[in-house]
């Protein structure tokens, strides 16, 4: 009897062993765990429910950001644009609600379909100019930054029925409305990804793009598709910041790229494509979010944090390479 | 040539994943001669002088220079020891000048440089090599034989005293190889040359010594003078009972209905400087037919393949398919048609290797049998891999398993399945068996020859004699991207083929 007690302990240990060393998301949840942890220990607000919420507000727009970048990532391109496509929804919303009179539900459907007609942008760029998504996306980076200005002036953009958006923060059951979104929106994406043909399509991509084109699928728009899903992706980051903000100001997403990119590759998402589970960007997202979050509590300098979390993406980065290496 | 030994190997093995690419070669190589190493592809030819140069570095094994053993880890090492490798493709920095491109690996970083005192050296060296170019002009503006003698001019400049050459550019003509080989020919009175080849006439006309290698291992090494071009050609080649499966031939009944595919004066524009052109192929397909193409390295097997797939730009001829011309301008179109082409490259364009058996299997045609073209029908996608596994008996853990992890000869098998599920009426095979174990081939080749009792027309591009012998019954041999001869494949013999190869 004892002796089968302690084979089963040495199984179950070993199991623990394998799925450390095999399963994707193994380095980000062990991470995330013990972030979590070293927060609890180092700040005794942080364990909180407000500040828990807190984290969650902060969380949703950089998770929304981090969907589409992956859906990017995973087939191996880059998509420098999700801020300031973020940006340009938010404030854009904003105009035409506050001096257009266009009532709020519409106008945040015109906000959608700037998103999605952003990313198709990109998509068609990429494939019908045959541009590398590097330069192309950087340029709507510029570009979409450049009109949030010109739409604001410079300044914020308030009042109308913009204030009618602050019921996604506002409390049902103990928690803003938005964070409530998050239960559908897992399994959704999770779908997405694995259910459907388009989620396997951008795997397939991101794996060996000329195979796939060998195989008579057509790539270009599984691309143009995919960049344009991202760009709504974007536009509900926008929709969310607005919701908290309530005001349309020019700076939203402003080096919100960055956090985006940061995300995917915390959460175990390989730059090169083909690689990373539909979880990685919700984790890698809290981790992300959960440093921010450390750092603002212990009260370090803000400028800190941009330090820290380069600091965090290196080591990330390395790890997450040193896997490859060892699977290959 | 002396009898001196200038560089020498013993027992080198590299491996790469999944296959052996130089299971322990013993090799010498005397001062001032030219060393050929000869083979087919995949023979381990190109790996042993990147060994040599410190782009991979040996897994076992030793090197000896002037009989002393030396650790070559990057190509610096190399070039220390006074190793240098002429590449195929012509590397050589087009934005630069040809002084700048003969020195390139002699600037250093804290110092200027004096460009008249660069000028004046590069005449010196362009001298050797028989080049009368201006030192100045960029090399982009060269043409590619000139491009080439800068090769060698960079070699000299280095100082190099064993020069690796990995096959002459494919670009230079018969006069310009001439040309190169008389510079090999001065250069050697100092100089001692390894020069690989698929050419067998370059080797009997440079060479003083000739290393057959075989599956990453060395068949022999002998003088010129000892050997005739028949026995390298059959070295190379090899044979293998082992891996023989012969097929019973069909009927000549086949040829009494029309072809099923008929390709008229094909002649196709290389878009890049390794590929063959096309010139003015014509043949016939019958339904139930597998025809073989065979030729060596460089023939026009591969780009004969993708041709027929819209994968090389056609200019001039017809493909007509069931009396109607049709225009392919990529695999897309060839699939609506039904022709497929499985690729060399398994892992360049056959396979997804982070996705599982059953995702690659139905990748092409996820869309038909997903609801809306959108959501996907895991269970019929598991029971269409099932189907296929079992079928062409893919050894494998779980459908579920990662492609990448499989083995050559299993990953050939999820490339046939993902065409046959296509229900395509023409499948063209390129080299199948290349470069999987034995066991595996004899499977391959039985699942090949069993697809025309199911009415299909196969295009087999092999250059392996033995395998275009058993399973054709009827050969075309291509050289230079011209066919040859057509032949029956009744009483035909191996020996009839080697001699149009040449």
């Amino acid at each position: 009897m004892a002796k089968l007690r302690v084979s089963s302990i040495r199984d179950a240990l070993l199991a623990l062993k394998t799925f450390l060393a095999s399963h994707e998301l193994a380095g980000p949840i062990v991470s995330l765990l013990i972030l979590f942890i070293a927060s609890t220990i180092v700040s005794p607000r942080f364990i909180t429910f407000n500040n828990q919420v807190a984290v969650l507000l902060m969380y949703l727009p950089i998770t929304f950001l981090a969907l589409g970048e992956a859906l990017i990532i995973l087939m191996g391109s880059i998509d420098l644009s999700p801020g300031s496509i973020m940006g340009l929804v938010a404030v854009a919303t904003s105009y035409i609600v506050v001096y257009m009179k266009i009532p709020l539900g519409i106008a945040v459907t015109l906000g959608l379909g700037i998103g999605i007609l952003s990313g198709l942008l990109n998509g068609l760029l990429i494939t019908k100019a045959k541009l590398p998504s590097f330069v192309v996306t950087l340029a709507m980076l510029l570009a979409a930054r450049g009109l949030t200005f010109i739409i604001t002036g410079g300044y914020s953009i308030t009042g109308g029925e913009l204030p009618k958006l602050g019921i996604l923060v506002k409390q049902y059951f103990m928690l803003p409305l938005m964070v409530w979104f998050l239960i559908p929106l897992i399994p959704a994406y999770y779908f997405l990804l694995k259910r459907t043909t388009l989620g396997l399509y951008i795997y397939a991509i991101g794996g060996n793009e000329e195979a796939v084109r060998a195989s008579g699928v057509n790539a270009d728009l599984i691309k143009i598709i995919a960049f344009s899903l991202a760009g709504l992706f974007y536009a509900i980051s926008g929709i969310l910041v607005l919701g908290q903000l309530q005001s349309g100001w020019a700076n939203i997403g402003y080096g919100y790229e960055l956090n985006a990119i940061a995300a995917c590759v915390l959460g175990g998402i390989s730059l090169a494509g083909g690689s990373g589970s539909p979880f990685s960007p919700f984790i890698g997202a809290y981790i992300l979010t959960l440093i921010q979050d450390i750092l603002i509590l212990l009260g370090i300098n803000p400028y800190y944090h941009w330090v820290v979390t380069g600091v965090v993406l290196v080591v990330a980065g390395a790890a997450l390479t040193r896997g490859v290496r060892f699977s290959k | 040539m002396s009898s001196r030994i200038v560089l020498s190997t013993r027992r080198l093995v590299k491996r790469f994943p999944g296959v052996i690419a130089l299971k322990g070669i013993d090799f010498d190589l005397r001062e001032g001669e030219v060393h050929a190493i000869v083979g087919q592809n995949g023979a381990g030819k190109s790996t042993f002088v990147k060994v040599l140069n410190g782009i991979f570095k040996a897994d076992e094994g030793e090197i000896f220079v002037y009989g002393k053993k030396v650790e070559i880890r990057e190509p610096r090492d190399a070039k220390k020891y006074g190793i240098t490798l002429i590449h195929q493709e012509v590397m050589v920095i087009p934005n630069l000048s040809v002084a700048e491109n003969i020195f390139i690996s002699h600037f250093k970083l804290n110092k200027g440089i004096d460009k008249k005192y660069l000028i004046d050296e590069a005449k010196k060296y362009l001298e050797l090599v028989g080049l009368r170019v201006n030192p100045a002009t960029k090399v982009k503006d060269l043409r590619v034989i000139e491009q080439q003698l800068v090769q060698f001019a960079r070699a000299l400049a280095e100082n190099s005293r064993i020069i690796c050459v990995d096959e002459l550019t494919s670009a230079l003509n018969p006069l310009e190889t001439k040309r190169v080989f008389s510079i090999i020919e001065e250069l050697k009175k100092e100089k001692s040359f390894i020069f690989i080849t698929h050419r067998i006439e370059e080797v009997f006309q440079i060479a003083d010594r000739v290393t057959v290698l075989r599956d990453g291992m060395k068949i022999f090494t002998k003088s010129i003078t000892e050997t005739s071009p028949n026995e390298v050609v059959s070295a190379m080649l090899g044979r293998d009972p082992g891996e023989l499966y012969v097929r019973k031939k069909r009927s000549q009944e086949i040829y009494s209905s029309k072809p099923i595919l008929r390709v008229i004066n094909l002649t196709t524009a290389p878009s890049k400087a390794t590929e063959v052109q096309l010139k003015d192929i014509s043949f016939d397909l019958y339904r139930g037919e597998i025809l073989g193409v065979t030729g060596l390295l460089g023939a026009g097997k591969s780009e004969l393949g993708q041709a027929l797939v819209g994968m090389q730009k056609i200019v001039s001829g017809k493909i007509i398919l069931e009396d109607r011309e049709i225009i392919i301008k990529n695999p897309n179109d060839a699939m609506r048609y039904g022709i497929f082409y499985l690729p060399e490259d398994r892992r360049k364009l056959g396979v997804v290797p982070l996705l599982n058996i059953a995702e690659n299997i139905v990748l092409p045609k996820v869309i038909d049998i997903s609801k809306w073209g959108i959501l996907r029908n895991i269970r019929m996608e598991n029971k269409i891999a099932e189907t296929w596994i079992r079928m062409l008996n893919i050894s494998t853990p779980s459908i579920k398993f990662r492609v990448g992890n499989l083995s050559g000869g299993t990953q050939q098998k999820v490339i046939v399945a993902k065409a046959l599920e296509l229900r395509p009426r023409i499948l063209i095979f390129d080299e199948p068996t290349f470069g999987i174990d034995i066991g595996a081939k004899a499977e391959i080749r039985r699942i090949i020859s069993n697809l025309p009792l199911q009415g299909l027309s196969i295009i087999l591009l092999s250059s392996d004699i033995d395998e275009v012998l058993s399973l054709s019954d009827r050969v075309i041999v291509l050289s230079d991207g011209r066919i040859v001869k057509v032949m029956n494949n009744i009483n035909l013999k191996r020996e009839d083929i080697i001699e149009l190869l040449r």
